[in-house]
């Protein structure tokens, strides 16, 4: 392992600690004054977007590799980042700042825990991408779900009590799996809880070249399926969306669910191997009814944030096609558009669920039927509304675009029937959220707006919403045009991985890295 | 005429215990000292100094738990092998420490917790500590016994004291009704504990100079005495230790016991009760019937499944709070059984950290106390009645009882990074280390299941009120109760942390 400077590891436990330090101070002091409050907030939102994307400078040296991270060591947990978990981080840096704005211009109750909690949450996400201790990983990945489960159950909206609930049985679940396979591989190979990083876990494996069996890889699998909402253990993913208050939908969506795929990439598909069996064609066929079906299930809502929540589900289709072929065929291109897709996708949907929310404060509603005409009273929301639609649907100039055309083109020397399947998702994707646009900004300008406006003025977009609704579709559209951005950080490693996906099962893959510094 | 003079003589040297034998138990006589202390204070103070008395055995608890755990003492070797005292009645060996710090524990929170309910029920406060004091010394001792006699004797002496905590509110008819059920299933229990100790007796006592005493029973049993009649006193016996533990298939009196209690037994039962069940269970299947092994391993990996079943089906239907905790004990034995089990599996020699059990136990008693205190400090008619319902919006009522009770369910439901988790996890660790994959599995699953009924606590107490729930006034929470529900809160979280430093 190779360690951190010790400006990096510093920035990079700032980057986590500080919003659950700040969080803490927010929970306790629950009567600390407004603008206090709002500052100390502001800040613990925006440090950790600063330092992930100073991260992304080439000259911070700031990421080590699959095999070898760059980390630091501390209270026995190691920090640190690889190629893979860099975009990762930048990106729910960015989603918590811009979520982090528009939770301080709501006006909810006990505004400091509110703000408190999702400091939590994002000091977990965080944590998730910036730590290489598997135990740490989950931690992490714990400690923000539980904020989660607060929020929506205190602030969220329609029909939390149940949705929480179902999120927290599901996301249990597929934790306790996925954590039962890994406790397995962690014993087959003989690795203590303190040495099990990612890479330890890796190199054991792939030194010792020790079987194991397909169902643990399968529990692993699907437990990490689960959390990142695979079909058909996605269904809780759309209410808990849909109940939880806007800045959670953001967080959660965009980058908390990113848990689940980074484990597949970093357990399943780097460590366990999926193979070519059995298991590689149930996972491709659950991914590939994760385009369809749920694409077909998006058809069918009347509800503006059930629509997207549900089309978020159905975006992490091409993101798992992707990783299955890399993983099981070699094919370096998936993962690489994988990885980069996971990126764009929490970008994108994140300012989808913020627009979204604009449109309900300023009409009451998210009915498909109560809305339309919005555009002639809101022009920017409007145009910032299908411009994070199009970047949703892969339209090119937004990141998506690269991640879509990515998977499509990994998926060249596969059956036609396939790629039909993937493919399919730029259609119907185009369908379902085209039609919402037409309904809710264009047509006649429905009753309920009408009546909302000669009662008071619908105005549009307030400075803190554009601010973070152009932190969002910039980011998405910087790495639109400048994709290399991302997979100068993601290619080497997705090489990697391939090369370790073609080898015969357990036996040793050529392990060694381009040389970078 | 020599050989009995000789022998007299012998019995004698043997019985007279040695200095040395005093100083190993030495905590356990500073409990029953204390135990007495309060009695005494309880008959000569002034009323306006009855104050004194649970202020007593708090500090002296919290002076026990610190001498208990200095290591390097007659009572705390530390040497990694067992030594026997009291001519082979009791052993210290390097897991007594944790199974004497387990109970102090549950002692110290039942003397926090148990004096305001107390006082505002006009309840007498002095014998209440007494009594727990008294089980707690009892238990200590229990948790080193290596001889059938000390073992009962100790297990019986806890059991009365139970008796007497169950049904301690005289004029609530819940809770007489629970200590007359307690009473008649205990006293089945304990019957069927001393028949199994008789047959066992009865079967070896041919083969050994004293076939009550567990090394001479090992040794026995290893040398092949064993007979059918001997295989039915250890069911029998593990039968007992099973019902104080509220395993399958004796987990029946638990619901209504736990229910009827005051909420301070229950607590206690749940916590201190179960670990002797834990430890005994233990002491036996690791001691004298270790021999046995490759039988008792199949049946206790079955009973093991059975209760985690039982208890989860139990609890997911049960919609009184205090009920559910009590069924999800049921659910907490089937994996201390699980533990148990691959401890057993392991064998002597095997690869697991000792304090594995006592950890278990150390984390779920801070969990049961958390949520014991939380649901004290909510006011409430009965306190044999407390429907879901009563938790609705506590967050607004009184957020510090909220969140004690979220760490509290947290760290019973295994929710990372709280302490619950690292002791599930270890568990878990150990099956996986042992092969015993329907028992890994069964324990996942149950895991899984018991979020459902463990949030449903959380989520009535977290949701926001609708509109039109009447609104509720605030609850005003006592100094001691923040301070036990602020420690605890902290223990969970930092009690996880403590693997990583």
């Amino acid at each position: 392992m190779e360690n951190f400077n010790t400006v990096n590891s510093s920035l990079l436990l700032a980057a986590i600690f500080t919003p659950i330090l700040v969080g803490l101070i927010l929970l306790v002091g629950r009567n600390l004054p407004r603008s206090f409050a709002t500052g100390f907030a502001l800040t613990a939102f925006t440090l950790p977007a600063l330092i992930t994307v100073w991260f992304f400078l080439p000259c911070a040296e700031a990421y080590g590799s699959v095999t070898q991270y760059r980390q630091t060591n501390i209270w026995g947990f190691c920090f640190g980042l690889n190629g893979i978990s860099l975009p990762l981080i930048a990106m729910t840096a960015l989603v918590g700042l811009a979520a982090g704005i528009k939770a301080l211009d709501q006006e909810v109750e006990s505004r400091n825990a509110y703000l408190g909690l999702i400091l939590f949450m994002l000091g977990g996400t965080l944590g998730v991408f910036g730590t290489n201790n598997i135990i740490g990983f989950y931690f992490f990945h714990e400690f923000a779900l539980i904020p989660t489960f607060v929020l929506t159950l205190f602030w969220g909206g329609e029909g939390r009590r149940s949705a929480a609930m179902q999120m927290a049985i599901y996301l249990t679940v597929g934790a306790m799996l996925s954590l039962a396979g890994i406790v397995i591989a962690m014993q087959t190979v003989g690795l203590g809880i303190e040495d099990a990083t990612f890479e330890q876990l890796f190199l054991a494996f792939h030194q010792s070249q020790l079987p194991l069996p397909a169902a643990t890889t399968a529990i692993t699998l699907f437990g990490f399926g689960t959390l990142a909402s695979l079909f058909p253990f996605h269904s809780w993913a759309a209410p808990g969306y849909s109940a939880a208050p806007t800045p959670v939908s953001m967080i959660h969506a965009g980058a908390l669910k990113k848990f689940g795929l980074y484990g597949i990439i970093m357990i399943v598909a780097a460590t366990m191997k999926i193979g070519t069996g059995t298991l590689s064609h149930w996972f491709l066929w659950c991914s590939v009814a994760n385009v369809f079906i749920v694409g077909l299930i998006c058809f069918g809502q009347r509800d503006l944030k059930q629509m997207l929540s549900w089309s978020s589900v159905a975006h992490m289709g091409p993101i798992f096609v992707g990783i299955w072929v890399c993983a099981t065929q070699g094919v370096a291109e998936g993962l690489d558009a994988a990885i980069f897709l996971m990126v764009a996708h929490g970008l994108s949907c994140a300012a989808l669920f913020l627009l979204a929310n604009a449109v309900r404060t300023r009409t009451g509603t998210y009915r498909f039927d109560e809305l339309g005409g919005l555009a002639r009273h809101t022009p920017v929301l409007s145009a910032f509304f299908i411009a994070a639609i199009m970047a949703s649907i892969g339209l090119p100039g937004f990141g998506n675009f690269w991640g879509e055309l990515g998977v499509f083109l990994s998926l060249r020397n596969q059956p036609f029937i396939l790629q039909v399947f993937v493919v399919s998702t730029v259609v119907i994707s185009a369908i379902y959220a085209l039609r919402a646009v037409a309904s809710v900004f264009f047509g006649k300008v429905s009753s309920t707006i009408e009546a909302r406006h000669a009662y008071a003025p619908i105005v549009d977009l307030n400075g803190a919403e554009r601010t973070a609704t152009i932190i969002l579709l910039g980011a998405s559209l910087v790495i639109g045009f400048i994709p290399s951005l991302i997979t100068n950080y993601t290619n080497p490693e997705a090489q990697a991985l391939a090369r370790i996906a073609q080898a015969k099962p357990f036996k040793a893959a050529p392990l060694q890295e381009s040389p970078r510094n | 005429m020599t050989f009995p003079m000789a022998s007299t003589e012998l019995a004698l040297k043997l019985l007279a215990p040695r200095n040395a034998d005093w100083a190993s138990i030495l905590p356990e006589i500073s409990v029953a000292g204390l135990a007495l202390l309060c009695l005494i204070q309880a008959m000569f103070l002034n009323k306006k100094l009855n104050w004194l008395i649970p202020t007593t055995a708090r500090i002296g608890l919290g002076l026990v738990v610190l001498m208990s755990l200095i290591p390097f003492t007659p009572w705390n070797p530390c040497s990694g092998v067992a030594t026997t005292t009291f001519s082979g009645l009791l052993q210290l060996s390097d897991v007594t420490c944790g199974f004497r710090l387990t109970f102090l524990i549950s002692a110290l929170l039942t003397s926090f917790i148990a004096t305001k309910f107390l006082e505002e029920r006009h309840a007498v406060v002095a014998d209440y500590h007494h009594v727990v004091l008294v089980i707690t010394a009892a238990f200590m001792l229990l948790a080193q016994s290596n001889h059938f006699v000390s073992l009962f004797v100790s297990l019986e002496t806890a059991a009365v004291g139970l008796y007497i905590l169950v049904g301690y509110l005289r004029k609530s008819d819940a809770s007489l009704e629970a200590g007359v059920k307690y009473l008649v299933a205990g006293g089945l229990s304990s019957a069927l504990l001393l028949m199994g100790i008789v047959l066992v007796y009865g079967s070896l006592g041919a083969t050994t100079p004293d076939s009550l005493n567990f090394d001479q029973i090992a040794k026995a049993l290893a040398a092949g005495h064993g007979t059918a009649l001997t295989l039915t006193g250890v069911a029998l016996i593990l039968g007992g230790a099973a019902f104080k533990l509220g395993a399958f298939p004796f987990q029946t009196w638990i619901p209504d016991v736990y229910q009827g209690a005051p909420t301070p037994t229950t607590a206690l039962l749940g916590t201190a009760s179960k670990a002797a069940g834990a430890f005994t269970l233990f002491l036996l299947v690791t001691g004298p019937f270790q021999p046995l092994a490759p039988k008792l391993a199949p049946v206790l990996a079955i009973t093991t499944i059975l209760t985690l079943v039982a208890g989860n089906l139990a609890a997911l239907a049960a919609t009184d709070i205090k009920r559910i905790i009590a069924l999800s004990g049921v659910s907490h034995a089937g994996f201390i059984l699980a533990a148990i089990t691959g401890i057993l599996v392991a064998g002597e020699n095997g690869d697991y950290d000792t304090n594995l059990l006592a950890y278990y136990l150390i984390a779920y008693t801070i969990g049961s106390f958390l949520v014991a205190q939380a649901l004290i400090s909510i006011p409430a008619a009965e306190d044999h009645r407390r429907p879901l319902l009563q938790l609705r919006g506590l967050i607004r009522r009184s957020p510090i009882l909220a969140g004690g009770l979220g760490f509290g369910i947290s760290s019973l439901a295994g929710v990372p990074p709280s302490i619950g988790f690292f002791a599930k996890l270890f568990i878990l660790i150990l099956l996986a280390k042992v092969k015993l994959w329907w028992v890994f599995g069964a324990v996942l699953l149950s895991v899984a299941v018991s979020i459902h009924y463990y949030f449903s606590i959380i989520r009535e107490a977290v949701v926001r009120p609708s509109v039109g729930d009447e609104i509720i006034e605030t609850i005003e929470v006592s100094a001691t109760a923040k301070f036990v529900i602020g420690a605890l809160s902290a223990a969970t979280m930092i009690g996880g942390m403590l693997f990583f430093v």
